[in-house]
């Protein structure tokens, strides 16, 4: 699975606005990679997650629980979460929906990859100088 | 010469006579062994022959052999097993798996007069000897004017795996799918109140509702709730239509297993069909898994025009219909308390790319579905396979999405792709209308 961080553009789908979370460097380590835990990150913020069920099975809908940790002086207002194949240029048949748990933690659920193959996330982490877009590779088998 | 001289003379003679003779046997017992063994050659070198045969499956290109599978292409191969699967209990019908909702449905879907005009049931358009499918580019109606249908008559073997039903995946259960015919005008053109009065009228069919839901078929006010109930107890007969296993699934477990001797009986040519299938074809990217379906829907380049002037929006028509339908997984009709069987109802996203998606169907005995497509368009296996082969780029791409490319297969290619299709039929079929005898009603 390969992570990449990408700058923001275009529209998502599921989205969750938060109360402004405004995080030190410590919690920007805490969204480390670790069992099960997928990452991604730009300069201003990391995000970490993992999916229910862990291992993502094809055409049967799942959801993710995300911890979004901004750099220091960083607030966070939401997260969008959207999925696709960038090799078919296609998106999923599904909208997911986003809502916040507190502490810049997020769930969506509504998601479903329904092919095998190479998947990408996508997810906007909105702050007041902008979007924060992540990206984190995924292979559906 | 002396007597004595004559009578050793006659012994060596008699001894050479014997020895003749000994010779003769032992020769006679050799030519006989040489023969043997010369049968026995020949019997290994026809096992020697067999083996190999069996080992390569037949005259194929050493290319075609199992080992010579990619392993990517074995994974694939495995996704399509095993077969049969289990079919869920669906949360939203409480006749799911229910042996005398199995029963009534079953008579309901042999029952011409669920249609008021009494021309139609079921089982008219969804021919058992068909593969519950009518041979027909696109399904007929009733009544006098038995109009032509907008699209190819579904075949309903294993539907039950899916999610959506309906070409447009306007359905978002068995059951509400099985609504749509019965009080469609162009179709049975039935009501609630005529489908209540069927059920109360017939005593057998009274008695299996009974037997079914427990109660009897509801009064004149609660007409709905038994159209529905008739409609759930069509799902649960459906959900019995499992087929068979086929050629392929044989081998498909015989690959698992590493039985080279049973994998070898896949005819060689489907096994070329199944490589490009499973590999450079990309099919089972969305003929995906054990029923050879993701359940999802695609445009794969086929004209939409039903009539002049009239465009069939394909799944774009259907999640509008599923959204607005009051007897969707979502509305009060469905039997799970906790609405979770709705989840994709809810989830579902709807943009402009899903004009013209039609769903994938499953390739289970789709050797005994034609013709094929949404509208029937394609008489034969090969004609489809054709159509993948030159697609037309242009015309797929215009929402941007990249999935198909030509596949540009020559002649013997084809005919490999079909027969890998082929090896799909089900080699048995459960009995579709068993005679139920009268009804025994239950002691309630």
């Amino acid at each position: 699975m390969m992570r990449t961080a990408m700058p923001a553009a275009g529209a998502l789908r599921g989205v969750a606005l938060a109360a402004l979370l405004v995080a030190s460097p410590a919690a920007y380590a805490a969204c480390d990679a670790g069992p099960g835990v997928l990452r991604g990150e730009t300069p201003k913020v990391a995000l970490a997650f993992r999916t229910t069920p862990p291992v993502i099975k094809v055409g049967e809908l799942f959801s993710l629980q995300a911890q979004v940790c901004p750099q220091e002086g960083v607030s966070v207002a939401g997260l969008k979460v959207d999925a696709g194949m960038p090799a078919h240029k296609h998106g999923m048949n599904y909208q997911p929906r986003v809502s916040s748990t507190g502490a810049g933690k997020y769930t969506a659920t509504g998601l479903m990859f329904h092919m095998p193959g190479q998947w990408q996330f996508t997810f906007d982490v909105e702050t007041p100088a902008g979007r924060e877009r992540i990206r984190v590779d995924y292979t559906a088998e | 010469m002396p007597r004595a001289a004559r009578l050793v003379a006659a012994a060596l003679l008699a001894r050479g006579l014997v020895r003749l003779a000994s010779g003769l046997v032992l020769l006679t017992r050799g030519l006989v062994l040489l023969a043997r063994g010369l049968v026995l050659l020949a019997r290994s070198l026809v096992l020697l022959a067999r083996s190999l045969v069996l080992l390569t499956g037949g005259l194929v290109p050493p290319a075609a052999t199992s080992a010579a599978h990619t392993p990517e292409e074995i994974r694939n191969i495995q996704r399509h097993g095993p077969w049969p699967q289990a079919v869920p209990r669906d949360p939203s019908n409480r006749a799911s798996g229910n042996i005398d909702a199995i029963a009534l449905g079953r008579a309901l879907f042999f029952d011409p007069r669920l249609s008021p005009r009494e021309d139609l049931a079921c089982a008219t358009c969804h021919l058992p000897e068909r593969a519950l499918t009518d041979g027909r580019d696109r399904g007929q109606g009733g009544g006098a004017a038995k109009p032509r249908l907008d699209r190819n008559t579904p075949g309903l073997w294993n539907t039950a795996h899916g999610h959506w039903f309906g070409w447009d995946g306007g359905a978002d259960s068995l059951w509400s799918f099985a609504l749509r015919p019965i009080l469609h005008p162009d179709e049975l053109g039935a009501s609630a109140a005529h489908v209540a009065r069927l059920l109360r009228g017939d005593a057998n069919l009274a008695c299996r509702y009974r037997n079914a839901f427990g109660r009897a078929v509801p009064p004149e006010a609660a007409v709905e709730t038994a159209l529905v109930d008739a409609a759930k107890a069509l799902a649960a007969y459906l959900e019995t239509l499992v087929s068979g296993r086929s050629a392929f699934d044989e081998f498909r477990d015989a690959l698992a297993r590493g039985d080279a001797a049973a994998a070898a009986r896949y005819p060689a040519a489907a096994r070329r069909g199944l490589a490009l299938f499973a590999g450079k074809g990309q099919c089972s990217v969305c003929h995906f898994g054990p029923n050879f379906s993701n359940g999802e829907f695609h445009n794969i380049g086929m004209p939409h025009l039903v009539e002049p002037g009239r465009v069939d929006p394909g799944r774009h028509g259907g999640i509008r219909r599923v959204r607005e339908d009051k007897y969707n997984l979502l509305g009060a009709f469905s039997d799970d308390a906790t609405r979770a069987s709705g989840s994709r109802t809810l989830h579902l996203a709807e943009n402009h790319a899903n004009y013209g998606q039609f769903k994938v169907p499953s390739l289970r005995n789709v050797e005994l579905t034609a013709p094929y497509m949404h509208d029937g368009r394609l008489a034969t296996l090969r004609e489809v396979v054709r159509h993948y082969s030159e697609l037309d780029e242009d015309r797929l791409h215009q929402d941007g999405e990249a999935l198909l490319k030509p596949l540009r297969l020559s002649d013997a290619e084809s005919e490999d792709l079909v027969a890998f299709l082929r090896s799909l039929t089900s080699r048995s079929f459960p009995d579709l209308n068993p005679a139920p005898g009268p009804c025994k009603r239950r002691g309630f």
